[in-house]
């Protein structure tokens, strides 16, 4: 299981003062897999994506990527590297820099000071921005400061940059948040065409959206797995439906 | 002049408890026995000697230490007795009973009263009973302090009577201990040596180790072991009593340090404010205590014991009014962004340094102590001034009562709710803005009242607050933001430090070290040592 | 590869900024030299030797700024690195003066002779030499920079804890220096400096060439400061100022760029130490005064953060005025000065230069969209990207976020 696995989640938990944040969760992303995690407020879905990407250490159990490595003494920067993207619930774009800019830092290239500082840009990254700039439709934007940029476009952006850095695994926490119906519809297929060649995590709320993925659903409840399998299936589960779904 | 001077000050303490009338009466008959000193030889001056004991009256003391050290001389031409002192070529000459000087004479028209060995020890013993049986306690402690540091083994039989008939413990003990060490420089036996170690063991002080260090060297067998033995154990008693001494300097800098830093815990650790210009409200207190003082030396100089009862609420009031001009004027502008709050701030602080210079120039001001401030008294081996010791007790006060304010009162309840969630709060009913000027102001309240108790101990000048806006910072930061507790532990932590370092490092480079030890610190604990932890703190 | 990287630097704004710091630093030691006394044109000593004392301080101000303008680190402690670097080209000339001193001894500072030091400490071996010195510049404060960088930003100290415990580093460093036993002339600091490379420290061409040296040292630190913010490196740095977190999760390593430009900074600001000590003629532990570090961000403030020139200008500016008001209104300039942190914190966040800016481009942002309505729906942009510098939104906020908008606005 672990070795065939992309991500590898073994009995982890983490204690906020007291507060059991994450309780003994287990869970397995398979490569190429796309999943969808749903649960209430509370149920660990953000504490679980900071600690795959080193935010947050846990207390105990193990995290494994790609089979093999072992994230739970990584940081940040070196998870990031070992090709796991994340978007945040709130949208963070580089505010001061410009669309292009923002996709420019994101691109897969050394990361170091001083290749930065010596880094000229090449065609080939010139035309991945550009490819970018087209799939998230900001092509016409993409001279203007991210600032500027309405939420829904500051989500997409984010995406973007998520693709930018080439990811093995995407973690991809509520892209639908303020978005409108009609942008919602897109993010999803945007996100099934992403999930062709990269392994996703959606975390959502938005059932709409969930059940237009039509993937794997995972349901966090009081800091581990409560259920798992179709929407349908998981819908059908009393619990499930006791504690999130309502009656 | 060693020796007039000891004798003077034996005068002066015996001199007490003569009542003058019966001094004037007295001093005729004391003044023929004293001269005839001057007559006979040494058996009769034995017989003179013991005259003058019987009297006894401690005024003829002066006369027998002079004649016991070789200083007594009479005059040729009359036989009259006086202390002769040696100035120049001429010999100054001072009544042996009265002791004032009555003029001098040339070397061949005095001559000494001659005292063989066996002499001077009956002088001494007969000092030695003579203050020893003193009715003013004061003397009789001198005297067997006198003894003590002699270990005079002659004065033993005094001492032996003498405290047959002692009925004041303090003195008896102070006797008693006076005749351990009389007793472990004479010829006596070992079991009475050994309960001399006894005694001095239990004494403890830094006297009886030296004295003991003394015997260790100088005896053998039993006595030797104990006295080794007592110096180890008091040896120990004494890096005890230093510790707890440096403890208590370390607790009193660690009260300064709440003091100064506790308003800060509240404008910095409950409300995320940099305020640089904390210290300047320390002084703005401290010259407000000033002022109170110059007004109560001009109109009501019988106040002056209370002036710093009557600055407390005044210096509370004038900083506090001024942290909620500054809060109003400035900082509920840049609210969110503490950065800019730390500049302005300064700038603020920059500002009001000038404005006191301008006022009260830039010199010290001269701020007293009330009596009830001033003085010390000793704990054990510890000396404890009451200036200290009044600010620990008012620093904690403070605390105590700033606990009480937020944990207590409405008020409290609103700033700890505006703290956690200004939104809620605010939807709740609360007015958030008037909280956070309110409690900007207590925070600066309270740097005023910490000024008024640091005028005690500091130079009032206008660079008063610079002084300790450092350490105070770093005292928050150290005991963790947003908690009054992590202050006062921090406070006290970084204080006692302090003083320990002081002595292997000195004053400069231990404050160095505990700078260097907070930035490694922090390193570690970037939240400090009672950090809060969770979710609120990611927000 | 290097030429690409100062290539990169020039453009008309960085044009402008050279060519008149070419001016100056030509026409000044001219005025002073060529020119005779009395001429309106002759530039009196006095003054090549405040302005060259100016250009240095500019040099700080550009340190300061790289790192806070650029990367959101305010340090309230730069001063020491300015400090430390003016002790290095101190020591250098006190070992110059050889025996002129007043106790004639041929190595050892008059200083030690009368704390009755027999012989040199180690760590004054080699200031002799001035490329030992000149290196010592860039290596004291440089090194001094990265070990304590290196703990602060791998633990991620952020934020006003940062400002603190710079301050807490000058502090303890203007306590060390104070004391007699470190070496370094304690409260007297070093002084009667006689002669740098062997010119006479007090000829008017010294001083021209002290004043030209400065100059020199500012344009290259700029055009550096310059290839940098502009670089991709520049980009992650002001990445890092806005989104600390964001750029982490996208792979950056921030302590290694927070080092590097914290190292950097540093290091020009033991440039401009070194350049100061022999134009004021001492050198002392009030240098390390906490307050001096702070006052060095007024200046950045004032010309506006995030805008290499600006810091310059908030530099030269600022110390005008303090040499005009302790000269005509000394109980005044406390004031002023105060006021002016509280009136640029309120009124001017972006400082001068900032504010230009903003309405440069709000200007050209007018018209361009009156010659293309586009249709995109979004918001109209309110600002283009500044040439210079991405427009600076505030740093991040922590717990007690109210107001994120950069102009000052009331609590509710």
């Amino acid at each position: 299981m672990k070795a065939t696995s992309l991500l590898y989640l073994d009995g982890v938990s983490v204690t906020f003062d007291g507060f059991k944040a994450l309780n003994e969760l287990s869970l397995t992303i398979a490569p190429g897999e796309m999943r969808a995690i749903i649960g209430p407020n509370g149920a660990g879905k953000t504490t679980m994506m900071d600690v795959i990407t080193g935010k947050t250490k846990p207390d105990r159990g193990e995290i494994y990527f790609d089979g093999a490595i072992d994230l739970t003494g990584e940081d940040e920067a070196s998870i990031a590297e070992i090709g796991i993207g994340r978007k945040f619930q709130k949208p963070t774009v580089f505010e001061s820099h410009t669309v292009r800019d923002n996709l420019e830092l994101a691109l897969k290239a050394p990361r170091g000071p001083f290749a930065t500082l010596f880094h000229v840009i090449s065609g080939g990254e010139t035309k991945r921005i550009d490819d970018l700039l087209g799939l998230i439709r900001l092509s016409d934007r993409k001279h203007e400061l991210a600032a500027n940029l309405s939420h829904g476009q500051k989500q997409w952006l984010e995406i973007g940059m998520l693709l930018a850095q080439d990811p093995k695994l995407l973690l991809v926490d509520e892209p639908a948040a303020g978005m409108t119906d009609a942008e919602t519809a897109e993010t999803a297929e945007l996100l099934k065409d992403i999930a062709q060649d990269h392994s996703v995590v959606v975390v959502e709320h938005d059932m709409e959206f969930v059940r237009s993925l039509s993937v794997k659903v995972t349901v966090l409840h009081e800091g581990s797995v409560l259920a798992e399998g179709s929407l349908d299936h998981v819908s059908a589960n009393e619990r499930v439906v006791e504690v999130y779904l309502g009656r | 002049m060693s020796n007039l001077k000891s004798i003077f000050v034996l005068f002066c303490l015996v001199a007490g408890l003569v009542s003058p009338a019966l001094a004037q009466s007295d001093t005729e008959s004391l003044r023929s026995l004293v001269d005839a000193l001057a007559k006979g030889k040494y058996a009769e001056t034995e017989q003179q000697i013991g005259a003058l004991v019987a009297t006894g009256d401690p005024a003829v003391a002066p006369a027998l230490q002079a004649l016991g050290a070789g200083d007594l001389y009479f005059r040729k031409s009359d036989g009259q007795v006086f202390i002769a002192e040696k100035d120049g070529k001429r010999f100054t000459l001072t009544d042996p009973l009265t002791l004032e000087v009555e003029g001098d004479a040339g070397k061949r028209e005095i001559k000494k009263i001659k005292v063989n060995n066996k002499l001077r020890r009956v002088i001494r013993s007969a000092l030695g009973s003579l203050t020893l049986m003193a009715a003013d306690p004061n003397v009789r402690v001198a005297a067997a302090e006198a003894i003590f540091k002699a270990q005079d083994p002659a004065g033993i039989d005094a001492l032996e009577t003498a405290l047959a008939a002692e009925t004041d413990d303090n003195v008896r003990l102070v006797m008693e201990q006076a005749r351990a060490a009389a007793v472990l420089n004479s010829d006596l036996e070992e079991a009475q040596k050994l309960a001399a170690v006894e005694t001095l063991s239990e004494m403890g002080n830094r006297e009886a180790l030296s004295l003991l260090i003394g015997v260790r060297s100088n005896s053998e067998g039993a006595v030797r072991d104990a006295a080794n033995h007592a110096v180890e154990k008091i040896e120990k008693s004494i890096a005890a009593w230093n510790t707890a001494q440096n403890v208590w300097y370390g607790v009193s800098l660690g009260s300064v340090l709440l003091l100064a830093a506790i308003g800060l815990a509240i404008t910095f650790g409950v409300m995320g404010v940099i305020n640089m210009a904390h210290g300047e409200m320390v002084m703005i207190g401290a010259y407000t205590t000033f002022v109170v003082q110059e007004i109560i030396r001009t109109s009501a100089p019988g106040l002056f014991d209370y002036s710093l009862f009557i600055a407390l609420p005044l210096a509370f009031l004038t900083a506090g009014l001024i942290g909620i001009a500054i809060e109003r004027g400035v900082i509920r502008w840049l609210y969110g962004r503490p950065l800019e709050t730390l500049l302005a701030t300064w700038g603020i602080s920059l500002i009001l340094q000038q404005a006191v210079r301008s006022v009260f120039g830039p010199t010290n001001r001269e701020v007293g102590n009330p009596d009830w401030m001033s003085g010390a008294f000793e704990l054990g081996q510890m000396t404890i001034t009451f200036n200290r010791m009044w600010i620990v007790v008012f620093a904690l006060l403070v605390f105590a009562g700033l606990m009480l304010v937020l944990k207590k009162t409405p008020f409290g309840l609103y700033t700890r709710a505006v703290t956690q969630n200004r939104r809620m709060a605010a939807s709740m009913g609360i007015r958030t803005p008037w909280i956070d000027a309110l409690t900007f102001g207590l925070g600066s309240g309270i740097a005023g009242i910490a000024g008024v108790a640091l005028s005690q101990i500091d130079n009032v000048s206008p660079n008063l607050g610079q002084g300790y806006i450092i350490d105070s910072f770093m005292v928050v930061v150290f005991g963790g933001v947003g908690n009054l507790w992590g202050t006062l532990v921090g406070a006290m932590t970084l204080g006692v430090v302090n003083k320990f370092l002081e002595p292997y490092a000195g004053a400069v480079l231990g404050k160095i070290f505990v700078l260097v030890f907070i930035i490694l610190f922090i390193q570690k604990r970037p939240r400090g040592l009672f950090a809060l932890k969770g979710r609120a703190v990611e927000a | 590869m290097m030429t690409s990287f100062l290539f990169r630097a020039m453009d008309a704004r960085a044009g402008v900024f050279l060519a008149i710091m070419a001016a100056v630093v030509i026409l000044v030691p001219v005025g002073n030299l060529l020119v005779p006394h009395g001429s309106p044109f002759h530039v009196p000593t006095y003054a090549v030797t405040l302005m060259g004392k100016y250009l240095t301080y500019a040099l700080l101000a550009l340190a300061v700024d790289l790192v806070w303008g650029y990367c959101g680190i305010l340090s309230l402690g730069h001063a020491a690195f300015f400090a430390l670097g003016g002790y290095a080209m101190g020591m250098y000339l006190m070992r110059q003066i050889g025996t002129r001193g007043v106790y004639g001894d041929p190595t050892l500072p008059d200083f030690m002779v009368f704390l009755n030091w027999q012989e040199l400490p180690w760590y004054w071996y080699g200031f002799d030499m001035f490329w030992f010195a000149a290196l010592m510049v860039l290596l004291v404060p440089g090194l001094i920079a990265f070990v304590f960088g290196w703990f602060a930003f791998r633990s991620r100290v952020t934020g006003v804890y940062l400002s603190i415990i710079t301050q807490a580093l000058t502090y303890a460093l203007l306590l060390a220096f104070f004391r007699n036993d470190m070496g370094f002339g304690g409260n007297n600091g070093l002084t009667d400096f006689k002669d740098i490379l062997g010119f006479d420290i007090q000829a008017d061409t010294t001083r021209a060439g002290l004043f030209a040296a400065s100059g020199l040292a500012l344009v290259l630190s700029y055009m550096i400061c310059r290839s940098i913010t502009r670089s991709k490196l520049g980009k992650v740095l002001v990445a890092v100022r806005d989104a600390e977190s964001r750029i982490r999760f996208l792979g950056y390593r921030v302590e290694h760029y927070k080092l590097f430009v914290w190292t950097l900074s540093a290091m020009m600001a033991g440039v401009a130490g070194a350049l100061y000590v022999p134009q004021v003629g001492i050198i002392n532990p009030g240098e390390f005064a906490p307050a001096n570090s702070i006052e060095v961000v007024i200046w950045v403030a004032v010309g506006g953060r995030g805008t290499l020139v600006g810091a310059v200008l908030g530099a030269v500016l600022v110390n005008f005025a303090k040499t005009w008001f302790t000269a005509a209104l000394p109980e005044i300039w406390l004031f002023a000065l105060g006021g002016l942190f509280v009136f640029v914190t309120l009124f001017l966040p972006k400082g001068i230069l900032g504010t230009l800016n903003d309405g440069w481009s709000t200007l050209r942002q007018r018209r361009n969209s009156s010659d293309q309505e586009d249709g995109t729906g979004g918001p109209r942009p309110q600002a283009k990207q500044s040439e210079d510098a991405p427009a600076s939104t505030p740093p991040p906020v922590p717990a007690m976020s109210r107001a994120g908008a950069s102009h000052p606005q009331p609590a509710e």
